[in-house]
């Protein structure tokens, strides 16, 4: 046992063992995301009542997360190092604990007595933290020991812990500061959180804004006589909000936690608190919650799924009565006038217009009259709204988009208080780009420039501090010093398009020349790293028979991945979010990837009935012919490629996508979404001294007899009703490119040839009506349609 | 003299020996439409319009319609017409047996459409609005309303009209005024004006069906807020024959460059008694799913004009006597050539004759798609037949109607002085022809439609289903030296279209624009293209029959289509470059310098 916190090298403290006590949703999904970070994790509730385990509660999380989707768990295997427990067996647990997350029920007696059981056990400078949304630090640590006192922070994480970034810490008086630096440092390179350091207020920042938000949303909506479509359809894309909007928001929270999130926050925020006066529980919340509607989890929310008569129709509540009816698409006119921008849309004269002014007015200004008392400068409010409510912009961008004087302006004509920050901001804006950097406005009255934290580098920031390299409308090359470039796609959805692999070709060019650069990284700052190539293009060219530029397409796809595959200097690819099908095999052919934990790949081409054509089938057979456990021989990395492609299957996390052959051994994985470029640079600059290009590959496949077998296995699959008719066609020429077609064992294959097969079997497939169904659909839908 | 004689053996050759017309009897309701059969219906039509329709077109032209107090009364003859018509049971050749249609093919009724408007555009009106009031009651009609005066229409006692257009609305329909109050029993009450009705009021029906466009009292703005009702001239008594007069009056009727028997009326709706048709607020969606047969229907008036202009012009071309031939007389014992010896009128004949040809062609076979749209047992087929079509129909429309225009206008031409007077009827052909490029669709709302809705559509599906078959054609033609001389030009052709179509996807899409600039030059490009694969279509037929016992018939044809592989197909390359010279030469100039 450690008796004394673990210190790291440079002897700040580490957090190497963790504990969470109350194995609620929140608090198991804390747990699993601990352990995300490679953290063990110890999980701890109650023994209830009459149970043969004592241990239930925090079992029973566990192997409910295991079947969540979307999972808490990056791996399976990750469940492992989460130790589930009783409070009154295993309280010794904790004794080597360096942080104990409290995240039992919101009540300050029930919190303050396991408090008090903690410091009989925890070791010393190890940390206390509470998740609890609504109660004041002051509060929990009253009448506590200093050494608790000292010890003790809030974290407030948002459900669910994996998937929303936002983390708000909140440091009493007396907090140590080691203690806090340390669960920040944590939180945010090993849980990979935005952390946002909030003062000790009601509901922090982003709660006491977005229950603000809410309120006025729902009043409004009820007053203006608008349909909750409508409501939706307003409080959100033209904001940048979710497109759940409001009520589909509510739905999906569930309803009944309005009542009291919102009846918590009235009775904390003081006497003159723009709050109180329009705090309402309106009586359709009041009785959709009593019958029982309280949303996804309950019969149905403010839209419903009716399923009577064996129709799936989607429904929605009319507000006035209550009664549910087909959904309506919302027809305003200031909807479309919201498309020329968010002053077009607030001063429309109809009530969409009416809406929006009334919830912007509302929640805008109570952000901004909030600063500084919740948080020290209106970066951490703009930060903690996108990170914990998923919104594009932050309400002090949104001023900035309505324009500040005319917002006050607007304020002073309704009879609205104007704030004290707004008027001082005058006729500027709250951000402005000085000297290419980023700065915001703060109370002090002055700009001053957005620091980032060190080991964090954005290529937003490197775009206003520089002009791009070179670049074309898909794609743009950037210096990101030290040597490194770094191209960045930006097409719709980071599609691969010639464009983008123009771009490509002229950046290993570029850093080929060795004047400027030594290495180069593939980087881009969208939602998704790439969603692969872009089949809408390939899907006209086909439609109007334009064969040789389709095939001319696939080529320069495989020739200029394997430029960057051979190229003299490294290449490393750092994705996040979803890196598909070309997108995939554009990082199969980096040298080395740094992937943000939350990255999704994968080789889906039969989803559209293609196969992977840019080099995805050679470098999946490469990957599990190269790797060093296995079986040997040459059908065993045939069977797992065929498997992983002819399933179309996802890797739903960096961790996964190490297990299905996507990532390698010595790839990386960032935590933070932040840290991914500077981790990414970081591994290229590494990678520089003594770089050889790899050599060129020659398998070994089986040939006809693989190819049986593959067809074989798919035949079974039909025959069961598992796999399409077309299906068949596409896992068919599948096995023809893996299996090396007309090889055998005695002979190798290059890797041009199997390009070769790859190419033959796309145009092939291209020409079938079933794949150009498939990716019609898709485009139309977003969905894969089995044919 | 204009002169018409329905061209019976290049129907015969179309319909048979290139598109087999007899595979539609294997559709479900079309078993009798056999080739005798239609043979036999064709040959009689030929007559009629001949013999009946011809005739009065002329006269119905000096004479006009004439309007007083409300009512309207059609030329000399066209009542007597008329009754012989229906009496035929032409009117109601593809109606449904079941209201007592004929139940034949509707694209044997296109091949009607073209003689009918060749022999007489303004009798041709008449049915044909009776034929729009049919479709859109048969697919969007309650079964009430359907058995009610479906059967009325398919006797040809009562005849329909589509009253859409008001004073401040013609192309965007969205700003329709006219309102629908829902009455007590079922039934709504009707108010408005709706302008250039053709067939609102006439002599030739006992009673007439407007299909009317309005809005009920709680539809959203624009155009996702009308509704289509059915408003009868007389109201129908409990016996199901015409009873009372209702509240729509016509209140005059224009004076217009052409099409003078044809009636256009102004229409006043007060309070006037009407059915609801389909559902409240969709009644453009009703109006599309008619739109494709009425757009095809008016590109056949222009196949039809461009037809009859050539037969006109080519009796004179024979007969008038003027100069001599550049190389010397051939007609040594007369005082002078028949014009036909020049090069410059044959450009002309054959400019006209290998549009037509081609044209005839090209609207036979997707006649064809919308019996196969319609009643083919496999939904995928349907569905597929129905891309085409709606692909195919505005590229119809306007280059059909342009042809129909430049054909009548090449005819005055070849008369010289002789076709600009009126004794001839050749003039009269420019002005009916001038309407068909404007109503249904101005032509630059057709080449709005394919290239802003028809070409991007599913990415490009619509358009598989012509380039797909086009491109497997010239891939099996490769490998035929003699189809060479056709294929060759075709491909090239067709190579320009492709880059076109990928020209406006690319630029289209990201500025509408450059799709508005390029659009009538891309639908013109695209038409070009389609009638030059009919051509190689029709020439690989010729090769193989022209030297059995048809060798006249078809060597001509292989002479047209060379004509038009050589002399017309080029102008696709012009048509390509002025798409890709792009919007800016359109958009540069100021307003204010027009």
């Amino acid at each position: 046992m450690r008796l004394r916190a673990e210190t790291g090298v440079d002897g700040k403290m580490e957090i190497k063992k963790a504990a969470v006590i109350g194995a609620g949703v929140m608090g198991s999904g804390i747990a699993a995301h601990i352990a995300n970070a490679g953290v063990p994790v110890v999980l701890l509730d109650i023994v209830p009542e009459g149970a043969n385990d004592r241990s239930k509660l925090a079992k029973d999380a566990i192997a409910r997360m295991l079947k969540t989707d979307p999972a808490p768990f990056m791996h399976k295997r990750t469940a492992k190092l989460v130790t589930p427990g009783n409070l009154e067996d295993d309280i010794g647990l904790l004794a080597d604990a360096d942080w104990i997350l409290e995240a039992v029920v919101e009540n300050p007696q029930v919190k303050q007595a396991l408090y008090e059981k903690l410091e009989q056990i925890r070791k010393p400078g190890s940390v206390v933290s509470s998740n609890t949304s609504t109660i004041p630090l002051a509060k929990l640590v009253e009448g506590l020991p200093e050494r608790f006192r000292q010890d003790f922070i809030i974290t407030h994480f948002f459900n669910p812990p994996r998937y929303l970034r936002l983390l708000e810490i909140v440091a009493g008086p007396e907090s140590r500061a080691e203690a806090v630096d340390a669960v920040h440092r944590f939180s945010d390179t090993g849980l990979g959180k935005g952390v946002v350091r909030c003062k000790d207020t009601p509901g922090f920042i982003a709660n006491r804004i977005g229950t603000m938000w809410i309120q006025i949303a729902v009043n409004e909506a009820l007053d203006g006589g608008l349909t909750v479509e409508e409501a939706d359809a307003i409080a959100s894309r033209p904001m940048g909000v979710p497109k759940t909007g409001i009520f589909g928001l509510l739905d999906l929270v569930g309803i009944d936690l309005i009542p009291h999130v919102s009846k918590s926050l009235r009775d904390n925020v003081p006497e003159d608190d723009a709050f109180r006066p329009v705090y309402r529980i309106s009586d359709r919340v009041k009785t959709m919650i009593a019958d029982g509607y309280t949303g996804r989890k309950g019969k149905g929310g403010f839209y419903r799924l009716n399923k009577e008569g064996g129709k799936r129709v989607k429904e929605a509540i009319d507000l006035a009565t209550g009664a549910y009816r087909p959904v309506q698409t919302p027809q305003l006119a200031s909807l479309q006038a919201a498309k020329a921008g968010l002053r077009t849309l607030v001063e429309h004269p109809d009530k969409g217009g009416h809406y929006a002014w009334k919830i912007l007015a509302h929640t805008l200004s109570y952000s901004a009259a909030l600063v500084p008392g919740i948080a020290d400068d209106i970066h951490a409010v703009d930060e903690a709204m996108r990170l914990g409510y998923a919104w594009k912009w932050g309400p002090f961008e949104l001023i900035d988009k309505l324009g500040p004087a005319w917002f006050a302006e607007r304020l002073a004509a309704d009879g609205l208080p104007v704030p004290e920050l707004l008027k001082q901001v005058g006729d500027g804006t709250f951000y402005r780009v000085e000297g290419g950097r980023l700065q915001c406005f703060g109370s002090d009255g002055a700009y001053h420039d957005i620091v980032r934290p060190e080991g964090v580098l954005l290529l937003e920031d490197v775009k206003r501090a520089s002009e791009r390299v070179a670049g074309n409308a898909a794609a743009s090359l950037w210096d990101i010093g030290d040597g490194v470039a770094c191209l960045e796609f930006h097409t719709k959805m980071n599609a691969i398009d010639p464009d983008v692999l123009a771009m490509i070709g002229q950046a290993v060019a570029t850093v080929q020349k060795g004047d400027r650069f030594r290495a180069l990284v593939l980087y881009n700052e969208g939602s998704n790293f790439s969603v692969g190539a872009n089949i809408g293009l390939a899907l006209f060219a086909a439609n109007i028979a334009m064969w040789p530029a389709i095939e001319n397409m696939v080529q320069a796809g495989q020739q200029t991945y394997k430029m960057l595959k051979y190229a003299s200097f490294p290449v490393v690819g750092a994705p996040s979010g979803m890196a598909l099908g070309g997108g995939c095999e554009v990082l199969m052919h980096c040298a080395a990837v740094q992937a943000h934990a939350e990255t999704y790949t994968g080789l889906v081409e039969v989803g559209v009935g293609v196969v992977p054509s840019w080099g995805g089938c050679k470098e999946l057979l490469t990957r599990w012919a190269q790797m060093e456990k296995g079986p040997k021989g040459p059908m065993p990395p045939v069977a797992k490629a065929f498997e992983t492609i002819s399933m179309a299957k996802v890797a739903k996390s960096a961790a996964e996508a190490r297990e299905m052959g996507f990532l390698r051994e010595g790839d990386g994985i960032t935590m933070n979404r932040d840290r991914l470029l500077a981790d990414a640079k970081a591994k290229a600059l590494a990678m520089v001294e003594g770089y050889a290009p790899p050599e060129p590959v020659e398998l070994t496949l089986p040939g006809s007899s693989g190819k049986t077998a593959m067809n074989l296995a798919v035949d079974g699959f039909a025959r069961q009703g598992l796999a399409t008719p077309h299906d068949v066609v596409v896992a068919g020429a599948l096995a023809e490119v893996l299996s090396g077609d007309d090889t055998d064992i005695t002979a190798t294959v290059t890797e041009d040839r199997i390009l070769e097969l790859e190419r033959a079997a796309f145009m092939r497939l291209a020409r079938t009506p079933a794949t150009l169904a498939r990716i019609e659909y898709m485009l139309d839908t977003g969905k894969p349609l089995r044919n | 003299m204009a002169t018409y004689e329905a061209p019976l053996r290049d129907m015969a050759f179309v319909l048979h020996e290139l598109l087999d017309m007899e595979q539609l009897a294997k559709l479900p309701g079309y078993e009798e439409a056999t080739r005798d059969l239609i043979d036999a219906v064709l040959e009689e039509g030929a007559k009629f319009c001949e013999n009946e329709l011809f005739p009065l077109n002329r006269s119905g032209d000096e004479e006009g319609c004439t309007y007083e107090n409300g009512v309207v009364r059609t030329p000399k003859g066209f009542k007597e017409a008329y009754a012989a018509f229906t009496e035929g049971g032409w009117h109601a050749l593809s109606f449904d047996t079941a209201y007592g249609g004929q139940g034949l093919p509707k694209a044997l009724n296109v091949v009607l459409e073209e003689m009918i408007c060749a022999a007489n555009l303004s009798f041709g009106t008449y049915p044909g609005l009776s034929g729009g009031a049919y479709n859109a009651l048969e697919l969007h009609g309650s079964e009430e309303l359907k058995s009610r005066y479906l059967p009325k229409l398919a006797e040809g006692t009562w005849s329909g009209t589509m009253c859409l257009t008001e004073p401040q609305c013609g192309t965007d329909l969205g700003l329709i005024r006219s309102k629908a109050e829902p009455g007590e029993d079922g039934s709504y009450k009707i108010t408005g004006t709706k302008i250039f009705i053709t067939a609102g009021e006439h002599d030739l029906a006992e009673n007439i069906l407007h299909l009317v466009l309005a809005r009920l009292p709680d539809a959203p703005e624009g155009i996702k807020g009308i509704s289509l009702f059915l408003v009868p001239k007389f109201l129908p008594k409990e016996n199901g024959s015409a009873g009372p007069r209702n509240g729509v009056q016509c209140s005059g009727i224009e004076h217009k460059m052409g099409i003078a028997a044809s009636s256009t009326c102004v229409m006043n709706f007060d309070e006037a008694t009407g059915w609801l048709v389909g559902e409240p607020h969709r009644g453009m969606r009703a109006m599309f799913t008619m739109m494709n047969t009425a757009r095809l229907g008016v590109g056949v008036q222009g196949l039809g004009l461009s037809d009859v202009a050539y037969q006109g012009a080519c009796a004179y071309a024979r007969e008038r006597l003027q100069g001599r031939a550049l190389t010397g007389a051939k007609n040594a014992q007369a005082a002078a050539d028949p014009i036909i010896v020049h090069p410059d009128v044959r450009r002309m004949l054959l400019t006209m004759r290998a549009n037509t040809e081609a044209a005839r062609a090209l609207a036979y076979w997707i006649g064809m798609q919308v019996d196969v749209s319609l009643k083919h047992p496999d939904a995928e087929v349907r569905a597929e037949a129905e891309d085409l079509l709606a692909l195919m129909t505005p590229i119809i429309k306007a280059r059909f109607t342009d042809m129909g225009f430049e054909s009548a206008n090449l005819g005055v031409q070849v008369y010289g002085g002789h076709g600009y007077i009126r004794e001839h009827g050749m003039e009269q052909y420019v002005r009916d022809a001038r309407i068909t490029q404007i109503y249904e669709g101005t032509n630059g709302i057709q080449a709005l439609d394919l290239v802003g809705r028809k070409l991007p559509a599913h990415t490009g599906r619509m358009l598989r289903r012509f380039f797909h078959p086009l491109a497997d054609f010239l891939e099996e033609e490769k490998s035929d030296p003699a189809m060479a001389e056709f294929t060759k030009p075709l491909a090239k052709a067709f190579g320009r279209l492709q880059e076109g179509t990928t020209w406006i996807a690319q630029n289209g899409l990201r500025d509408p624009e450059e799709a508005g600039a390029a659009a009538v030059d891309y639908l013109r490009l695209f038409a070009l293209v389609a009638m030059g694969w009919m051509w190689a279509r029709m020439a690989k037929l010729a090769l193989a029959r022209q030297d059995g016992d048809e060798a006249a018939f078809y060597k001509a044809k292989l002479a047209t289509g060379r004509f038009f592989m050589t002399r017309i197909l080029p102008e696709s390359a012009a048509r390509l470059e002025a798409i890709k010279a792009g919007k800016a030469p359109l958009m540069e100039l100021a307003e204010a310098a027009f």
